[in-house]
């Protein structure tokens, strides 16, 4: 087990350099063990700071098939995103070691936010997801990740991908037995399916009261055309339940599976001790501290190919100082997605 | 009243054409835009994009397709003419769904025609037909070309099941499609008069040959000139360079002197995703065993390699490769239309015999891969706006 995650905070004073020193012996690893990784950074010499870390473009994940072979390391599963607006998907090799510092890790982190008390989990996806041989979707491993603080998974849509495919019959028979829960989906399923959806009044009834914490991931991008705000989605989902109830709306890759970034009650992304986030000047590349560029995600748990150090389409800021919330460590802000402009050209695209 | 007569001497002796306007007025008036573009770049345009169209209005571009297609022009009317040429009539124009100047650049040639033009437009790109009508409907003088561009030139928006879709191919004598090969199959299926003409121009790439000894100081600023307009999305555009029988030692410095040159000739940032995808180009290329470097401000990539490496497929993306002209045929794409030159002999004979073989669109110098007559993509599409009588006087 990966030292930094040893006593399990996420947050709080870590040694930069034994930070450092566990991402040169990864970085060095990966060099030896993946070819396709070694031709990218020929003349790698050991980090003296965690800015001259090599990384990889996230968009490359989807062109080349990145695999770290090396003793010990057992690839299992392809993690692929669930849906991509572009039409290709990154292709991330699990491995079981990997995989154990991720569920781990993802554990650690969500327990501070939503603690560790067990209740029922709902999923909003079909448990159809769950059965792909040797491949694993975003969704389910986001919701997997939640599994250990739950006294069981349901699976309350009939298809994967359809909001309207909820099971009526499951959910009452949940919202009946139970006071507590845990609900996890896409921020838009979430939306279409449990907060802007036309439930009838009896299932309406039953909800009120109820203490729910809902934790949401995968953006906001399919819901920009409904133009909602983080504050409506939010009410939406909280009228009529216990004021104890929260909203969780946590950033991740799958290119950094296994570290993910919830949203403080202040709004700050906060790095736990086995990870890193850098900012970057889109242009030159140079390292920023509180000016908005593109975001690097470091951790120091991807055994089993090379995506512990990803540089990513997405834009933050590096926050100084403490955070109201009461969470140390490194904080950033997230700042939506790089730019995209029409392609100019002629016919052929 | 019957429309005017205007007469040229062509290969086959004198012919006539019939146009509704005098077409030496409607090059001087679309000339006379010109000092205006000079002005001011309208926002829905790229300095770049405004500055071509500025040259594309030249007179002398725009008299090239008459005298090109019908000869040279005779001031007085022969005694006899062989052919007499008339507009074929309606035309409908299907332009991109991306952001091209081809929609101005077909307006500005077809207007020549004077014939109705209707444009459907992409439907979700960022419109530069309208933009560009509407802009010289404000700014000509008045007169029949500004008369023409207001009462027979409409441009509309509306998706592929529309029935206006059907309508639009049913009433044109001549259909012209930009987009890709699926969208101009479609196009193709829709009820059209059988001996309407119909042109696609759809998916095309371009490549530039070069030979070591003919590499100048001028030539390297001419490819990344060239390149850096449009990266891989111009069809003209060269996705990669050819060096003829040269040494992968010869690539390696021809890719270190155009970094070098890269930012004396191109000065502006390069738009933030656009940087991004030239990084991910950067790390793709090399992960596959090119020699990939980026230019200043991730600019480009530029990346040696050999012959037979994957390509990368990145907006700005450029890679540079030795290989013997044989090599450089038999690896040609299939959908290859313009190749850019710039060798120690481009009129040898040598040269044609090699593309005979080739599907080769044009064969241009490196700085006119960009450069459209009324010939494009190896069409003679203006030409077959009209249709010829045959006269025996």
């Amino acid at each position: 087990m990966n030292r930094l995650l040893e006593n399990a905070k996420p947050y709080g004073a870590r040694s930069d350099a034994a930070f450092l020193a566990e991402m040169n012996a990864l970085t060095q690893a990966h060099l030896q063990g993946c070819p396709e990784y070694a031709r990218i950074w020929p003349d790698f010499r050991p980090a003296q700071r965690v800015e001259d870390l090599p990384y990889l473009h996230v968009g490359v994940f989807k062109q080349v098939d990145f695999k770290t072979q090396r003793p010990g390391i057992q690839h299992e599963r392809v993690l692929k995103p669930s849906a991509t607006t572009s039409g290709q998907a990154s292709q991330i090799h699990l491995d079981r070691t990997s995989s154990e510092l991720q569920s781990a890790s993802s554990l650690a982190i969500l327990k501070d936010f939503v603690g560790e008390h067990l209740r029922p989990l709902l999923v909003l996806d079909s448990s159809a997801s769950l059965l792909a041989r040797g491949e694993i979707s975003a969704r389910v491993a986001a919701a997997m990740s939640l599994r250990p603080i739950s006294t069981g998974m349901h699976f309350l849509l009939a298809q994967a991908n359809d909001a309207q495919s909820l099971k009526w019959n499951l959910l009452t028979n949940l919202l009946e037995k139970h006071d507590d829960l845990l609900v996890y989906g896409f921020t838009w399923i979430l939306w279409q399916a449990w907060a802007a959806a036309d439930w009838p009044e009896d299932i309406r009834q039953l909800l009120q009261g109820k203490r729910i914490h809902f934790v949401h991931s995968g953006g906001w991008k399919k819901l920009e055309d409904s133009r909602v705000a983080p504050q409506t989605f939010n009410a939406s989902l909280l009228h009529g339940l216990h004021p104890d109830s929260g909203v969780t709306d946590f950033y991740g890759l799958v290119e950094q599976v296994g570290i993910i970034y919830p949203a403080c009650a202040d709004g700050y992304r906060h790095v736990p001790v086995w990870a890193d986030v850098l900012v970057r000047d889109p242009w030159t590349l140079e390292p920023l501290i509180g000016e908005t560029g593109q975001l690097q995600l470091l951790n120091c748990l991807a055994q089993g190919a090379p995506y512990h150090s990803v540089y990513t389409e997405d834009l933050g800021r590096i926050q100084p100082g403490a955070c109201p919330c009461g969470r140390s460590g490194k904080r950033f802000e997230l700042l939506g997605r790089v730019p995209q402009a029409e392609i100019r050209g002629c016919a052929n695209v | 009243m019957s429309d005017p007569l205007h007469y040229f001497h062509s290969a086959s002796g004198p012919v006539a054409l019939a146009l509704p306007f005098d077409y030496s007025q409607a090059i001087q008036d679309w000339a006379s835009l010109r000092s205006a573009m000079l002005r001011q770049v309208p926002l829905e345009f790229s300095p770049d994009e405004w500055a071509y169209l500025v040259s594309f209005l030249h007179p002398d571009n725009l008299l090239q397709p008459f005298l090109s297609n019908f000869g040279t022009a005779l001031e007085k009317a022969p005694t006899r003419i062989s052919r007499l040429y008339r507009p074929r009539g309606p035309i409908a124009i299907w332009l991109p769904n991306n952001v091209s100047l081809l929609g101005p650049l077909g307006l500005i040639l077809l207007s020549l025609c004077g014939q109705p033009i209707r444009m459907k437009l992409g439907s979700s790109a960022q419109d530069l037909a309208s933009a560009f009508l509407s802009y010289a409907k404000a700014k000509l003088p008045s007169g029949a070309l500004r008369d023409y561009l207001g009462s027979q030139v409409t441009t509309d928006r509306f998706s592929r099941n529309d029935p206006r879709q059907a309508e639009l191919s049913q009433q044109a004598q001549v259909r012209l499609v930009f987009g890709s090969d699926q969208a101009a199959a479609a196009i193709d299926q829709l009820p059209h008069p059988l001996e309407s003409q119909g042109f696609a121009f759809v998916d095309r790439q371009s490549e530039a040959w070069l030979e070591p000894a003919a590499l100048s100081e001028q030539v390297l600023d001419t490819l990344i000139k060239v390149f850096a307009i449009y990266g891989q999305a111009g069809c003209t555009s060269p996705r990669r360079v050819i060096l003829l029988d040269a040494t992968m030692a010869e690539a390696r410095q021809l890719r270190d002197q155009l970094l070098n040159r890269w930012p004396k000739r191109i000065q502006t940032k390069p738009a933030m995703h656009s940087a991004s995808a030239t990084l991910m180009a950067l790390h793709w290329a090399r992960a596959l065993g090119w020699d990939a470097q980026a230019t200043q401000n991730n600019g480009a990539m530029l990346a040696c390699g050999d012959y037979g490496l994957p390509s990368i497929q990145a907006p700005m993306a450029l890679s540079i490769q030795p290989a013997s002209k044989l090599q450089a045929l038999a690896g040609l794409p299939a959908n290859i239309q313009t190749l850019g030159h710039a060798l120690t002999q481009p009129e040898h004979p040598d040269w044609l015999h090699l593309l005979a073989n080739s599907q080769v669109r044009r064969f241009v110098p490196l700085a006119q891969m960009h450069h459209f007559t009324s010939f494009w993509d190896g069409e003679e599409f203006w030409r077959h706006c009209f249709t010829p009588m045959e006269v025996r006087q």
